[in-house]
């Protein structure tokens, strides 16, 4: 067990960036009631737009992360424009709006195979290539800046979330639409807002990981199909149960990946979000009892 | 003349294939509390969620201070819903539509949403604390774990928020205790209603007798009277 220590930041470093996608989804659900299958590309084209910010503005950290963000960002509301705006208020919505979704990821993985080719591209380093040390530990300096990274911005999201009043209307409407529309509060803005800010979260997701992973017009799938596990797993609408299923699902795939093999990597997930989900049906929050039925 | 608070002509409103509200026409002038009786299934509630724009379909006017938020609508439920309210309406819908997750301060200050009562939303917490005191101890308290009576204090009290033109309060006793659903309706008479205009649906009629400016009936989707009941040595001018 020497390799402790390691497993232990790759697993919250993971951790960090599942928890990004899947807060993003699971808000996305609970007040838009919109299952967005486009996360994915989402997080696909914050690479490319990292990505385009390193080639044509400066390499340094903090444009490559805002330009992952802003892309993001973007992103979000253009998926909101197409799949929520004109759907939201018809009958059958759910299913439609997947179905919208669905296809904005692949048509939208198609347009970036076609605008920036097959091959996959690099990010430079954001947090450069020193090391930081524990004690005996040496910790790479990717990781240990994803982690603080990734903590300062939820932190400060969920900050907004709960402060600001924005915040507050996006909580309304989570938790009951109706009793929100009787506020006053404006679905269509209110969801612009909401797709902004969860696909800035995606964004900075796709900057984190592309430090180890490379940047691909197909990269978005995997983290989709994370973000989605985490989000089920921690209850769709629970902010707190995201990140706890995060952890969890992040210590599963390190410890996996370094005792047993990679291959296992995704047998041991879904392994572990069916043992939760037969305990808890409604994931570790268990809100949506409370919020949507 | 000043226009009436709310002036509904021909409306009808329905859910699907279902036709609730006939035609219905109404007229409540500034000042005046109304209480709609009938009972369940009648059309009450139908009528005050085709004000705010909830129901599947509707059509026929309906103007609010003048200004029409009415049509004819075939889909959308709900669409239009903030902006009529930004127009001074305020619903406060059976079934409370609370935010489980949300403390009772959340839920005050969520209702200010002019943004006059957006920067007075202390002072109007207060002043809701003074017309509903239980809450005043339950504030950080998130409302998902509140009983029946706080519950509709706080639905209420979110609707008193933003000091709207036009109360449309629906059923304010159902579900609550003779004791309790007698304390939400004296705290309703209280209210100060300055220019605008207050109408209850209930189907207890002794809750409301005698305390409002009219009683209308409601019956199958259509208002009894032509329009207004008046209550013997309750009649303030107006009416339809």
């Amino acid at each position: 067990m020497a390799d402790l220590p390691f497993v232990a930041l790759s697993a919250i470093t993971l951790a960090a960036i599942y928890g990004l996608l899947a807060i993003g989804i699971s808000i996305i659900w609970s007040s838009l009631g919109m299952i967005n299958m486009a996360h994915g590309f989402t997080f696909a084209l914050s690479g490319y737009g990292a990505w385009l910010a390193a080639q044509y503005l400066s390499d340094a950290g903090p444009m490559v992360l805002a330009g992952g963000i802003v892309a993001g960002a973007l992103s979000g509301v253009l998926i909101c424009a197409v799949s929520f705006l004109p759907l939201h208020d018809k009958p059958n919505f759910v299913v439609r709006s997947m179905i919208a979704t669905l296809a904005i990821s692949l048509i939208g993985s198609q347009c970036l195979l076609w605008a920036f080719g097959p091959r996959v591209k690099a990010l430079p380093k954001v947090f450069g290539e020193g090391t930081v040390e524990f004690g005996e530990v040496v910790f790479t300096a990717d990781k240990v800046g994803a982690i603080a990274t990734s903590a300062v911005v939820l932190l400060l999201t969920l900050f907004w979330m709960t402060r600001s009043r924005r915040g507050l209307e996006i909580r309304a409407m989570m938790q009951n639409p109706e009793g929100a529309a009787l506020v006053g509060i404006g679905v269509r803005k209110t969801a612009l807002w909401v797709m902004a800010v969860t696909g800035g979260l995606a964004g900075l997701a796709a900057v984190l990981l592309s430090q180890t992973f490379f940047v691909s017009p197909g990269s978005g799938l995997q983290p989709l199909v994370k973000g989605l596990i985490v989000a089920l797993c921690g209850g769709l609408g629970s902010i707190r149960g995201a990140l706890i299923a995060a952890l969890l699902i992040g210590i599963t795939e390190a410890a996996t990946a370094t005792y047993l093999g990679g291959q296992y990597v995704l047998m041991t997930q879904f392994g572990l979000i069916i043992a939760v989900l037969l305990a808890r049906p409604r994931g570790i929050g268990g809100l949506l009892d409370e919020t949507r039925e | 003349m000043t226009a009436p608070i709310l002036e509904v002509r021909g409306l009808s409103a329905g859910y699907g294939p279902l036709r609730v509200l006939h035609d219905l026409d109404l007229t409540v002038e500034a000042g005046e509390r109304v209480g709609i009786v009938g009972l369940n299934g009648h059309g009450k509630s139908t009528l005050f969620r085709a004000i705010a724009g909830l129901t599947d379909w509707q059509s026929g006017s309906v103007c609010i201070r003048g200004a029409e938020v009415g049509g004819s609508r075939s889909q959308g439920p709900g669409r239009h819903t903030h902006r009529i309210v930004r127009k001074g309406l305020a619903l406060m819908p059976q079934g409370d539509a609370i935010f489980p997750g949300l403390t009772v301060r959340e839920h005050l200050d969520a209702g200010a949403y002019t943004s006059l009562a957006w920067r007075e939303r202390a002072r109007r917490r207060d002043r809701i604390l003074e017309i509903f005191p239980p809450l005043a101890r339950l504030m950080d308290t998130p409302v998902g774990r509140l009983s029946g009576g706080e519950r509709r204090m706080v639905s209420l009290g979110r609707g008193l928020m933003a000091e709207s033109a036009l109360l449309l309060v629906d059923e304010p006793s159902l579900g609550l205790a003779p004791k309790i659903s007698k304390a939400v309706v004296e705290a309703l008479m209280k209210i100060d209603l300055q220019d605008g205009a207050m109408l209850i649906a209930e189907q207890n009629l002794t809750l409301l007798e005698g305390r409002v400016t009219r009683l209308l009936g409601m019956h199958a989707g259509r208002l009894k009277g032509g329009g207004s009941v008046v209550l013997p040595g309750r009649h303030v001018g107006g009416g339809a």
